[in-house]
């Protein structure tokens, strides 16, 4: 496998998925200025779900292509992790309107991103596989399915189907206001 | 009007004319006709039966008798049609834990100091429940607490307490586990509104009180759980407005497919399904829960205690659908501190059906129910006896009040002050936002804030007065 230069096998793929976000998170949120109802109505809906499967399923993309560029572990794992975490990065801010730097970096541990790293590993465990795949019909000597990927795969689904299973998520979101609380007091 | 704030002379050009009005309410209700007041139409009962009723998130709009498109709540219209129905009620404090602190004591939450969700109950006041039982009441807390600390609290005067811890205090709409009286206990109906309202008809018909209480005059505290997310009703009303069209009851800003399911990030809480959907769940919520205010009624009728009881329906706070690009609650918007409110109390009210519009506050419900009961209202409470406004539709209600928010993590609305007229609103935040300052006569869906405008800079020294007045009277 040709090892890509650093442009090639990082920041394409990890841009390419940034580029898609931004824009669709511009244009979801400016879609709601038109005044044009149907307008906005359907460019809300093509912009949503363009930022939706960028932040949720873009580590398939970023993962995938950056393992076939010739990226280190490492790297794709980085490359993958950008986007969502700018995602998540963008509300911790929001949360400095009403708090300190300590408690908006406490955001990071809140649910919502407990998945959306589930949902990262399990495409990580997937873009893996694909990758090698690939490389093997191209004639590479490589193992397409390996345990390392099963394993991935396997804990992720776990911890995606468990968190659900115990109070439909709801009791992850006690745990962590419950943990603010044990850091932050009532926060007043 | 508590003897507080006559005391501190707050708004003294308001009070002499409200002690006008609750003279001319008085004589209604003692039977005397004044000329130009209607005569009630019933006999006033020594110590009247009350039934509290809480709803929770419910907009003020999210009724039938208040206009909404499609939504049935034929047991709140029907309270409506035979008490009054206040078009401009308002919570304090726009976030469930201090806003059922200040229900219960009848003061703003920057005195009785249950300032946000994570703020314990600190036992700081006296709630309106015990004063009542120290009167003669059989009293009982049924339903939704959901005021953090180790447990519920101990409460010993009740003769029931009903609640639950489960998830933060917030419950789960079916096979709740309970606690009654201090003990643990399976739900014995499925869904937590059938359950709760299968208690307060038992108490009402005399069980679960202490001996000797049977037979004494009884207020019912019953605290629903709708509509809190995760918006769920039973089978029967489940999916019943899968075909209602939910757009023309919400804003344009709004798309069915991302909207709202985020603060601000697209797909937070994208397992509740589309926004529209959310939307027609949380009205078969509230649908859920009227059908059980039908069948506290008519367990009132069964009772025989129809003319002897006050009921009163309150949310605790309203809820933005979409306004502003916002949902849920906290903010100041009229979305969010409306409230519906409605009163039937027969020997009190001379025009059932009718409509107040006087602005009437959460704080005001626990003054009202001990003057109801003919208990003196401590000093402590902000609140006022609602009596006057009840019984005379054309009595002129108070001029100004206070909009207090302790920010309460992780929701990404700063602490903010603020002071709500019958025309204004003008609201100060702590960090993060510069003030809000709308005319509401000219801009009632709050999109043109004046603050920094020259309109705006005329009328700022006078709402920055009266927040301090407020401030001061708190």
């Amino acid at each position: 496998m040709k090892k890509l230069d650093f442009k090639d096998r990082f920041l394409y793929p990890a841009g390419t998925v940034f580029a898609v976000m931004a824009v669709s998170w511009a244009g979801y949120f400016g879609s709601a200025c038109l005044e044009n109802d149907a307008l906005h109505q359907a460019l809300a809906k093509v912009f949503g779900t363009a930022y939706f499967l960028s932040v949720a399923f873009g580590t398939l993309y970023v993962y995938t292509v950056s393992y076939l560029r010739g990226a280190s572990p490492g790297e794709r794992v980085l490359a993958s992790a950008i986007s969502p975490f700018i995602w998540a990065t963008k509300e911790n801010l929001l949360l400095l309107e009403s708090y300190g730097i300590l408690e908006s970096i406490y955001w990071y541990l809140n649910p919502l991103n407990f998945w959306l790293t589930c949902f990262m590993a399990l495409q990580m465990g997937i873009g893996g596989i694909v990758a090698r795949t690939v490389l093997r019909r191209r004639g590479e000597a490589v193992t397409g399915v390996t345990p390392a990927s099963l394993a991935l795969i396997a804990v992720s689904v776990a911890a995606v189907v468990s968190g659900y299973a115990w109070g439909k998520g709801e009791n992850l979101y006690v745990i962590f206001l419950a943990g603010y609380r044990a850091l932050f007091g009532y926060g007043i | 009007m508590s003897k507080y704030q006559a005391s501190k002379g707050i708004l003294s050009d308001i009070i002499s004319r409200r002690k006008l009005l609750k003279l001319a309410g008085g004589a209604v209700v003692a039977g005397l006709a004044l000329p130009g007041l209607a005569v009630p139409a019933r006999k006033k009962p020594a110590k009247p039966n009350i039934v509290f009723i809480l709803g929770d998130n419910h907009r003020a709009d999210a009724m039938g008798c208040s206009g909404h498109p499609f939504i049935k709540t034929p047991g709140m219209d029907r309270l409506a049609r035979e008490g009054v129905r206040f078009e401009n009620a308002f919570n304090t404090t726009s976030l469930c834990t201090p806003a059922r602190a200040s229900i219960l004591t009848g003061a703003y939450a920057g005195r009785h100091g249950v300032k946000n969700n994570h703020t314990p109950w600190n036992y700081r006041m006296t709630t309106f429940l015990e004063y009542l039982a120290g009167s003669g009441y059989a009293t009982a807390f049924i339903g939704k607490w959901h005021m953090p600390g180790k447990g519920l609290p101990d409460l010993p005067f009740l003769d029931l307490f009903v609640s639950y811890t489960y998830r933060e205090g917030q419950g789960s709409y079916f096979d709740c586990p309970l606690i009654v009286n201090g003990k643990d206990m399976p739900s014995r109906k499925s869904y937590i509104s059938e359950e709760v309202t299968d208690w307060a008809v038992e108490f009402m018909g005399g069980k679960h009180r202490r001996a000797g209480n049977a037979r004494k005059p009884f207020c019912i505290y019953l605290s629903h759980r709708p509509a809190h997310p995760p918006f769920t009703s039973p089978e029967g009303i489940a999916g019943m407005y899968r075909d209602a069209d939910v757009k023309s009851a919400l804003p344009k800003v709004v798309d069915p497919w991302w909207f709202g399911k985020t603060r601000r990030n697209v797909f937070q809480g994208i397992m509740m399904g589309s926004y529209y959907d959310q939307y027609r769940r949380y009205c078969e919520t509230i649908t859920a829960m009227d059908r059980e205010v039908v069948r506290l009624l008519d367990a009132i009728d069964r009772e025989g205690l129809r003319d002897n009881t006050l009921v009163i329906y309150m949310g605790d706070n309203g809820m933005s659908w979409g306004e502003h690009a916002h949902h849920g609650i906290r903010e100041s918007y009229e979305q969010v501190i409306l409230v519906p409110f409605i009163v039937r109390a027969p020997w009190l009210i001379p025009d059932p059906g009718s409509l107040r519009r006087a602005m009437a506050l959460n704080i005001d419900i626990a003054p009202t129910l001990l003057d109801i009961a003919g208990v003196g209202i401590p000093a402590d409470m902000d609140g006022e006896s609602l009596i006057p406004l009840i019984s005379n539709g054309r009595a002129e209600g108070r001029k100004a009040w206070m909009l207090e928010f302790w920010h309460y993590y992780p929701e990404p609305t700063p602490t903010y002050v603020g002071v709500r007229t019958d025309r204004y609103k003008y609201v100060e935040f702590r960090k993060g936002r510069k003030p809000w300052l709308f005319d509401l006569e000219e801009d009632p869906r709050e999109e043109r804030n004046l603050y920094g405008t020259p309109e705006g800079e005329k009328l700022l020294p006078r709402m920055k007065a009266l927040l301090e007045k407020l401030k001061k009277g708190r």
